[in-house]
């Protein structure tokens, strides 16, 4: 993840153009333009102003969705993160807006600590969000601080837990350990396994 | 049971003005098995007599936890899991995830590809398309157009099944194009699953029928005096809420909003075909359904121009045989036949993605449903739903 | 002709209701299978096939056994006596309107002199069954259903007794024999031939309309079937029913469109009689001329529920005072204005 270009025997493109100028307006503090989309990272306290600012200012008046990440050095499923040792554990927040005029569109970014996870409502801001920051509230455990309505929405109302967190274990990889290194599985053999017979 | 404040003189159907009696809110459960709400949505609805003063949609019947299940899953096995999100436009769900990866590893497809990606997610979307064409007059209360529209259908699903192999889950993207002639080794014939012959004509007449489809229906559907007095005027939304609550697609462009991310988006050569963006301006019902009319004609045009012009070459490009993409996040969004689909992936060089984060239409497109319906009249609830085409696969993943 | 006086008359009753029980099974049987058949041509596909061997004929006969032959099921939460009653209620109002229809010159189970006025009255019983079904479910959906269905019949009743009574001006009589017997009267000559014309043809073609529209609406068929909407209600105030009670609902809609028809047929389509046939051959030959013109009219029924989504509420509540009362109204001025200036 590259900071603002230093290279400048290049021109900038209007798309690092776009970021770096929405990133000085919210007063973010850095941004990225990789593989055609735009971060803006911004700290928790900016994050209500950094989307009203987005809506007003820079027509990105689009609410397309909300959700989080969860950075953690131990997994329970999947595989962990690269640099693991150099990780900073956190929930990274973001929200991505857009414009109908044109093809702009950032993801606006903040990171939470684990342990003081929770963040001002963008519903203000946007009435979509209602739902979106219902679904990472229960998913993540973070929660959205003046929501009108922060109950579940996708799981039934006595689940315990939250799904989409690393440390949450997959029901499946309980029962069945992870396959490991096999990328294609082998076809299964057709001989008569149970009886002790091999092929 | 709450009471219901509506003392006064009120206002009760267009030409009609009477007073209230008071009286007790009724709570109906509409849901979750119930022939018109697309699958398992549950709304609980308050009204009174047949008026609706709130309406709370309870989702997550069909949550299956496919941004969990991606996390274990390489890039390839993924597209398995994807098609069925939406799962009326099977193929359309592949693309935008495929496309993603291959952002983060710098692959560019061939042509060849890209072409056959078009014009297969063109015929997913006109099939799309029929199906709401079919399901929304029989909502209304209309049940022939169904027929109509999937005996014209079968044709397109026949074109896609021959190319894919699959109906509704075709799974036939791959990082770096689509499914290459495949076999090989000792025991295995060498199968060529490149366009199967025949396939220019046949997908010609599918879309000669499709159009005939197109014209039976307007002759039946949209001329009809019913159907646009049951249609014009109810579900209303506005601008505003389209922007706000992140609705998209059809639904946004039938209330004056000309975003279309086929021409927005670079992703597949759409600049390359001659073709217009479908837009009205009422953003009632009536409009939704023919912003999706208009919609069908405007993809035969272009899986026309398309067939007459596929370039030559490889179906994939060279991908190594274990997939392992290079640290990085990227969202793409694809123009879904439902709205707009986007896949946020991020990615930390693995074989399997560090999370996946689906960003389906019908979850943006119903989310509204509460502030909509308040004031209808239970009959115009279902006509807006309908409208609105969403599928549960979409809205709880 | 066998004298009405050598046979008891509590035998000779017993035989038309019979007669009458026998022929509106026996139609309605058949116009289940119409339904079926042509449904499925104007929706492009075949409709029954196989069952009875060829051409499905025997499908409405499977249908009857197989709801016969269903658990059946009382819920809790109903009201058990008024849940029970109600089917018979409806089936009970749609098959004494066949006491008066005149199927040939002398063949009637009872000539009454108020025909038109008993069949109005006794065809708004089915109402009562309806509201019955939908209170006594116990459920929120028939309760919906019911109401709406009876909103819906009160409404329409009007314009249908509004085009009868048109009729009736225009007759002289009430009683249905002798509506038919006024349309078989020649209304001019031509070149020597008296020119007898149904009254569809003669002058009440906007009361023919309003009629059709108002029974459809009367039998909650599309474009009317709110009550009954599927994609909305789930059925509405059938729902809890099964086994033999939805029997009854559901061939007490079939009699009823065969009612209506044939209340349309007789006042408007000039009934049992064609022109040129002597009444020997009408006593014969009329049953089936009837059941050829209710047939017709059955046609249009269910071509208009095949091709038409539903109205709601309020559009059906508009189209009948605000529209179809004031054309009625100004059909029977035009028919009295015309009785007495021809």
């Amino acid at each position: 993840m590259t900071d603002s270009p230093s290279d400048t025997t290049e021109a900038p493109s209007p798309l690092d153009t776009f970021a770096a100028e929405l990133a000085t307006k919210v007063g973010a503090a850095r941004w990225t333009a990789d593989y055609g989309t735009i971060h803006i990272y911004v700290n928790r306290d900016q994050w209500v102003a950094a989307a009203t600012t987005a809506r007003d200012e820079a027509d990105l008046g689009f609410f397309s969705w909300l959700s989080a990440v969860d950075w953690s050095k131990d997994v329970e499923v999947g595989e962990p993160a690269a640099d693991v040792e150099d990780l900073e554990e956190r929930y990274e927040i973001l929200c991505r807006l857009a414009s109908v005029n044109t093809s702009a569109a950032v993801i606006l970014s903040t990171s939470v600590a684990k342990d003081d996870a929770w963040l001002d409502t963008l519903v203000p801001v946007y009435a979509g969000a209602n739902w979106h920051e219902r679904e990472a509230a229960e998913m993540f455990g973070v929660n959205f601080v003046g929501h009108p309505n922060l109950v579940k929405l996708y799981l039934p109302s006595g689940f315990e837990g939250h799904p989409l967190r690393k440390s949450f274990a997959l029901g499946a990889r309980t029962v069945k350990p992870w396959p490991g290194t096999v990328d294609v599985e082998e076809l299964p053999s057709t001989t008569n396994v149970e009886a002790g017979e091999g092929s | 049971m709450t009471e219901l404040d509506t003392g006064g003189i009120v206002q009760v159907s267009d030409g009609g003005v009477s007073v209230e009696i008071k009286g007790e809110a009724m709570t109906l459960n509409i849901g979750p098995q119930h022939p018109s709400t697309h699958g398992v949505l549950r709304l609980v609805a308050e009204v009174d007599g047949e008026r609706i003063s709130k309406l709370d949609p309870v989702v997550g019947y069909m949550h299956r936890g496919k941004e969990k299940l991606a996390e274990v899953r390489t890039y390839a096995q993924i597209t398995a899991l994807i098609n069925r999100i939406d799962w009326v436009s099977g193929f359309a769900n592949e693309v935008g995830f495929v496309i993603g990866v291959e952002r983060l590893m710098g692959i560019e497809p061939p042509p060849r590809a890209q072409y056959i990606r078009l014009i297969l997610t063109e015929l997913t979307r006109i099939s799309n398309h029929l199906v709401f064409a079919s399901s929304y007059p029989l909502e209304l209360g209309a049940a022939t157009p169904l027929m109509y529209a999937f005996r014209e259908r079968e044709h397109i699903m026949d074109v896609i099944e021959s190319v894919t192999g699959g109906r509704f889950h075709p799974n036939f993207n791959r990082v770096g194009g689509v499914k290459p002639a495949a076999g090989g080794g000792k025991t295995q014939k060498k199968v060529s699953l490149d366009l199967p012959a025949g396939f220019y004509a046949a997908a010609a007449n599918a879309m000669d029928r499709a159009e005939v489809a197109c014209d039976e229906l307007d002759e039946l559907v949209t001329g009809n005096e019913i159907i646009q007095v049951r249609a014009k005027n109810v579900g209303v939304i506005s601008r505003e809420d389209v922007l706000a609550y992140g609705i998209s697609g059809p639904n946004a462009r039938a209330s004056g909003i000309e975003f279309d991310l086929r021409k927005h988006e670079d992703i597949l050569p759409y600049s390359d075909f001659d073709w217009n963006v479908a837009v009205r301006h009422h953003g009632d019902s009536f409009d939704r359904y023919l912003v999706r009319m208009d919609e069908i004609r405007e993809s035969i045009k272009i899986v026309r121009q398309a067939i007459a012009n596929v370039p030559s070459g490889p179906l994939q490009a060279k991908v190594p045989r274990v997939l392992k993409v290079p640290p990085g996040s990227v969202y793409v969004r694809t123009e879904n036949p439902k709205g707009e689909m986007g896949y946020y992936i991020v990615s930390q060089g693995g074989r399997v993605p560090y999370r996946v984060k689906i960003r389906s239409a019908s979850f943006s497109n119903i989310s509204m449903m509460s502030k909509v319906a308040v004031g209808q009249l239970i009959p115009d609830l279902v006509a807006t739903m309908g409208s609105l085409d969403f599928v549960l696969g979409d809205v709880d993943r | 002709m066998i004298t009405i006086a050598a046979v008891p008359f509590a035998l000779w009753l017993a035989v038309k209701v019979l007669v009458v029980l026998g022929l509106m099974l026996g139609t309605s049987l058949v116009l289940i299978y119409a339904e079926l058949k042509w449904s499925a041509h104007i929706q492009s596909r075949i409709g029954p096939w196989y069952v009875g061997g060829r051409w499905g004929w025997a499908h409405p006969i499977a249908e009857a056994v197989k709801f016969l032959q269903k658990e059946d099921l009382v819920p809790e939460a109903a009201d058990d006596k008024v849940f029970r009653l109600a089917p018979y209620v409806m089936l009970a109002g749609t098959v004494a309107t066949f006491v008066v229809i005149p199927i040939g010159p002398s063949t009637v189970a009872r000539d009454l002199d108020l025909g038109i006025f008993y069949l109005l009255a006794i065809s708004s019983l089915s109402t009562l069954g309806v509201l019955m079904a939908g209170w006594g479910s116990g459920n929120k959906y028939s309760l919906i259903g019911g109401v709406r269905a009876g909103a819906q019949l009160i409404a329409y009743e009007l314009p249908l007794v509004l085009a009868l009574v048109a009729v009736g001006i225009q007759a002289g009589t009430l009683s249905l024999t002798g509506i038919v017997a006024a349309q078989a009267a020649p209304l001019f000559t031509i070149g020597g031939t008296d020119i007898a014309l149904p009254y569809v043809l003669s002058g009440q073609i906007l009361g023919f309309t309003v009629f059709v529209i108002a029974s459809l609406a009367e039998l909650n068929r599309t474009p009317f079937d709110l009550p009954l909407a599927e994609s909305e209600l789930t059925m509405g105030y059938v729902t809890e029913y099964s086994g033999i009670r939805f029997t009854m609902f559901f061939l007490g809609e079939y009699a009823g469109m065969v009612s209506m028809a044939a209340i349309v047929a007789t006042v408007y389509l000039g009934g049992f009689y064609l022109p040129g046939l002597s009444e020997d051959v009408l006593d014969f030959a009329g049953p089936f001329i009837l059941l050829a013109k209710v047939f017709f009219v059955l046609f249009l029924f269910i071509w208009f529920r095949w091709t038409w989504p539903r109205v709601r509420e309020d559009q059906l509540q508009t189209l009948a005072w605000k529209w179809l009362i004031p054309i009625t109204l100004f059909n029977i001025v035009a028919t009295a204005t015309a009785k007495v200036v021809l």
